[in-house]
């Protein structure tokens, strides 16, 4: 039996809170270096809002867009926060992408990743170097559209992604926060790996494993 | 170096020469002493401690040995299989369904039939969850009488048990008014019958039982209740749905043709947990599944397998979030959701788990709280807000998390909205009253309320001449106020926006935008409040609080961090004998760290950073806030104040008003913020405008 495209993205978020959960004491001993310690605490709430809400969705019958929409907004109102309205900007942009075709096509994936991308950035009027997710996101993105103009088939093309964001986040060691809490602690958040880059990785590390196998 | 064979302990021989550390192994060990160390942890049953001293090394190094042995998998821990197994596909349940508690028991016990393994469990859930005071409303069922025969909750007091259905003529050995009566017996409650039929013949007979002074008594206590027990029966032939007589077959036949599925509390759902409306409707006396799903802790108890479509349509309606089941039944709702490889999952979560763990050679230390649930504490927190003051703001929806002041929007008046996250106690509902602001949202701790709340609370707010948004200046808050700002535009109100940025530590002069917003909020609220109060334009009343917020200087030092309830431990770490100075309201690390002085020292630090800025002449006024940021006793407040008033005072700058205590924290952090707010002619009368909220009252 394969799955419909609903199913898989419903799939893809029970799968991104399972990690999350996994590394939630990890993403919070990252934040209380650099913010309020909360991160860890924040996304696992957020994706288990997401979980039960789609819980409660009738998976055949709905379509993928309707999935991210309902996520995002599950999304949101768990969270608040500033991760709230930046994922849920996210996942609403990523949901306009199947609106135009509702399926998981390769293109898809990574127009999903480019749409992802610019929610945050428009939401939270970020760049790149400010030591925030986007550090992530940004490189994912570039990764993935170098990629699909390559030609690279989904396994490699995830896998540039992949490789792409953990440098990205792991770059932001060397940054000064510019934006968000951090921003405040001036040079003193050098030598720290952002909380929401590297929950930024393991969001899509989870996308990954469920989009490449679909 | 000597070891010292300080406890008792079976086959280990101690060495005869103790000069060096290693000869305390003996030999079968090999030379690992990763392994030397487990054997003694593990199978010896010795402290870290005592092994440091047989071994010759220090605590820390046992600690990290066994740690590191744990992960380069020298030491497996095992869990019976069949146990672990209901533990984890507990654990799935519970995460997937976002339960409150899920129960599962083994299914690998034969000597017992299913109910009475339900019974059973349902009997130890029903002992942890039932509290005095509690009203329960109780469901018919055989697992349901189950639980009632096996049930012992001594000591509970003030337990009211209400029959959740009416009664039926039906002959079989589990009637609600039986149900009901052996839970009432077992818990030691005051039992509520529902002294009605559960179904009756028509309409208008309902109509008029429900009419009837005792049934509406007895459905009030049924509305008041705070937790539920109940059983689900699916629509197989076979189920006590059909043998029991309860239903008419007629009836059951026209719900099952609109796909029922199961049936909670005497009423029918869909796969999807939808309600399916039918004949029965309008003729059953009983708990409506929307009662149902107001009440706070709803605990369904059901198993085997021809369930497992009703449990997951009841799962998937919301009905229960606790659940008690078997582990075969667990997997089927699992495996019936697309939840797959629950196996797998649960191992890989568990290695991941222990690696951030096995790398601390630290011991953790948590801080003790009074906490039920740390996934609740905000609920829990605004419920005692909304009880405690009740007189002067109440929540706008289920949720508690807007709050509106009773005697606070009117028409032709700016509505003045505020919020930010938990954690800040009394801030931000202690300004929420008259002359102040008008509605709150309340998010997470330290987290903005998202638009949701806040699009209540402006609705609730509006008086037809616009709303003004006033809160601290953070990322978080920023994007979701805006979003709702948008929104409430969208619906035809326009929204102002003040953010308030007196943390004068947080930023250079130069990037005042950029500064935070702490405890002299206190100030920028009273005149926003006051300004709206006395009916000036939306436009005004932005300019004037712009103003009050331009003139508020604040410092915060922070000399312990804070706690969050989730973790209980400390979010960062603080030297023994360091400080920080420009400390804000998040627990997020000050700007600069110092080593510890005097009060007066830290005071003239704060008070010379905030005259570099204020600028005052003599003859000035100013008001003065002196804020804990949790854990600081008034005492040590009141010495801040007492230098305040001095450095002010050889300035000849009066004071003409002051607040000294718990205005704006952190919640458990140890330290204080000084604000202040330099006033004009116009902030003063703004200032001394009558207000009545929790925290501020002016008359």
């Amino acid at each position: 039996m394969t799955d419909n495209a609903a199913r898989v993205i419903g799939r893809m978020f029970s799968d991104i809170s399972i990690a999350i959960d996994a590394h939630k004491d990890h993403l919070t001993a990252l934040d209380g270096a650099i913010g309020d310690a909360d991160h860890g605490i924040t996304m696992s709430l957020g994706f288990n809002a997401v979980t039960n809400e789609l819980a409660g969705m009738d998976l055949d019958h709905v379509a993928a867009s309707a999935v991210l929409a309902s996520a995002a907004a599950a999304f949101l109102n768990a969270v608040g926060a500033s991760t709230g309205p930046l994922y849920a900007s996210a996942f609403l942009q990523a949901a306009k992408v199947l609106e135009k075709s509702e399926t998981l096509s390769l293109e898809n994936h990574v127009e999903m990743i480019v749409a992802m991308t610019a929610g945050i950035q428009e939401r939270g009027k970020g760049q790149r170097g400010d030591k925030t997710m986007l550090d992530a996101w940004i490189p994912a993105t570039e990764a993935a559209i170098k990629a699909q103009n390559d030609g690279a088939d989904v396994r490699v093309l995830w896998n540039e992604v992949i490789h792409a964001a953990e440098a990205g986040a792991n770059a932001t060691r060397s940054m000064v926060a510019a934006r968000g809490r951090a921003a405040r602690l001036g040079e003193r958040s050098l030598g720290h790996v952002d909380p929401g880059a590297a929950s930024a990785v393991i969001i899509l590390r989870a996308m990954k494993n469920r989009l490449d196998f679909s | 170096m000597t070891v010292k064979q300080a406890q008792p302990r079976k086959n280990v021989s101690s060495k005869d020469n103790p000069s060096e550390p290693f000869d305390a192994m003996p030999l079968r060990y090999g030379d690992d002493p990763y392994v030397w160390a487990c054997w003694l942890y593990y199978e010896d049953g010795m402290t870290q401690g005592d092994i440091a001293e047989a071994m010759g090394i220090s605590r820390a190094t046992v600690n990290s040995y066994l740690a590191e042995a744990r992960e380069r998998g020298i030491v497996n821990i095992s869990i019976e299989p069949a146990r672990l197994a209901s533990l984890t596909v507990a654990q799935e349940l519970k995460r997937h369904f976002g339960l409150v508690d899920c129960l599962v028991v083994p299914s690998d016990d034969k000597a017992r039939s299913l109910i009475e393994r339900l019974g059973g469990a349902g009997a130890q859930a029903l002992q942890r969850l039932l509290k005095s005071g509690d009203t329960i409303a109780v469901a018919w069922g055989r697992t349901v009488l189950s639980i009632g025969e096996r049930a012992l909750a001594p000591g509970l007091q003030d337990v009211t048990v209400v029959q959740a259905t009416g009664g039926t003529r039906a002959s079989f050995g589990y009637t609600p008014e039986l149900c009901a009566s052996s839970i009432a017996d077992a818990v030691g409650g005051k039992l509520i019958n529902i002294s009605a039929p559960a179904i009756v013949s028509s309409n208008d007979i309902r109509d008029m039982f429900m009419r009837e002074p005792l049934i509406e008594s007895q459905f009030q206590t049924l509305a008041r209740a705070n937790k539920a027990l109940f059983g689900i029966s699916s629509l197989r032939p076979n189920s006590t749905i059909h043998t029991s007589g309860f239903f008419e077959s007629v009836s059951l036949q026209d719900y099952l043709a609109r796909n029922a599925v199961g049936v909670v509390a005497g009423r029918f759902i869909d796969g999807h947990g939808r309600a399916i409306s039918g004949p029965l409707d309008e003729r059953t006396i009983g708990i409506s599944l929307e009662m149902l799903k107001n009440i706070e802790l709803r605990i369904a108890v059901a198993g085997g397998f021809d369930k497992v479509p009703a449990i997951l349509a009841m799962l998937r309606g919301g009905y229960a979030n606790v659940l008690i089941t078997d582990a075969a039944t667990a997997r089927g709702i699992l495996n019936a959701d697309g939840v797959p490889e629950i196996d797998q999952r649960g191992a890989h979560r568990g290695r991941v788990d222990s690696l951030p763990a096995a790398s601390k050679t630290t011991q953790r230390i948590y801080t003790k709280k009074f906490l039920n649930n740390p996934d609740r504490v905000v609920d829990e927190l605004l419920e005692g807000i909304v009880k405690s003051h009740v007189h002067l703001l109440h929540p706008i929806d289920k949720s508690h998390r807007a709050l509106v002041a009773r005697n606070g929007p009117r028409s032709g008046k700016v509505g003045l909205v505020i919020g930010g996250g938990a954690g800040h106690e009394p801030g931000f509902y202690g300004y929420v009253g008259k002359g102040l602001a008008d509605a709150v949202a309340i998010g997470n701790i330290f987290s903005s309320p998202p638009p949701g709340p806040i699009l209540r609370c402006t609705e609730a707010a509006s008086g037809g001449e616009g709303v003004l948004f006033v809160y601290g200046n953070y990322a978080g808050d920023v994007m979701n106020f805006e979003m709702a700002a948008e929104m409430a535009e969208a619906k035809g109100i326009p929204v102002r926006t003040v953010l308030t940025t007196d943390d004068i530590a947080s930023s250079p002069l130069e990037d005042r935008e950029g500064r935070r917003g702490v405890a002299g909020n206190l100030f920028i609220f009273k005149v926003a409040g006051a300004a709206c109060d006395l009916g000036f334009s939306l436009a005004k009343c932005e300019t004037l609080t712009r103003k009050a917020n331009d003139r508020t200087y604040t410092v915060g030092v922070a000399l312990e961090p804070c706690s969050m309830p989730q973790t209980r431990r400390h979010n960062f770490d603080i030297g023994p004998d360091d400080i920080e100075f420009g400390m804000g309201i998040h627990g997020e690390p000050g700007v600069v760290r110092e080593k510890m002085m005097t009060a007066d020292a830290i005071t003239d630090r704060v008070m010379d950073r905030i005259f570099s800025e204020m600028k005052p002449a003599a003859g000035d006024q100013v008001a003065v806030l002196v804020n804990s940021f949790g854990a600081t006793p008034l005492m040590e407040l009141y010495i801040l104040f007492r230098r305040v008033e001095q450095r002010l005072n050889a300035k000849g700058v009066t004071i003409v008003a002051n607040w000294v205590g718990h205005y704006c924290t952190s919640l458990d952090m140890v330290g204080a913020s000084i604000s202040i707010l330099h006033l004009d002619d116009e902030l003063t009368v703004l200032l001394n405008h009558p207000c009545d909220s929790v925290t501020l009252k002016m008359s």
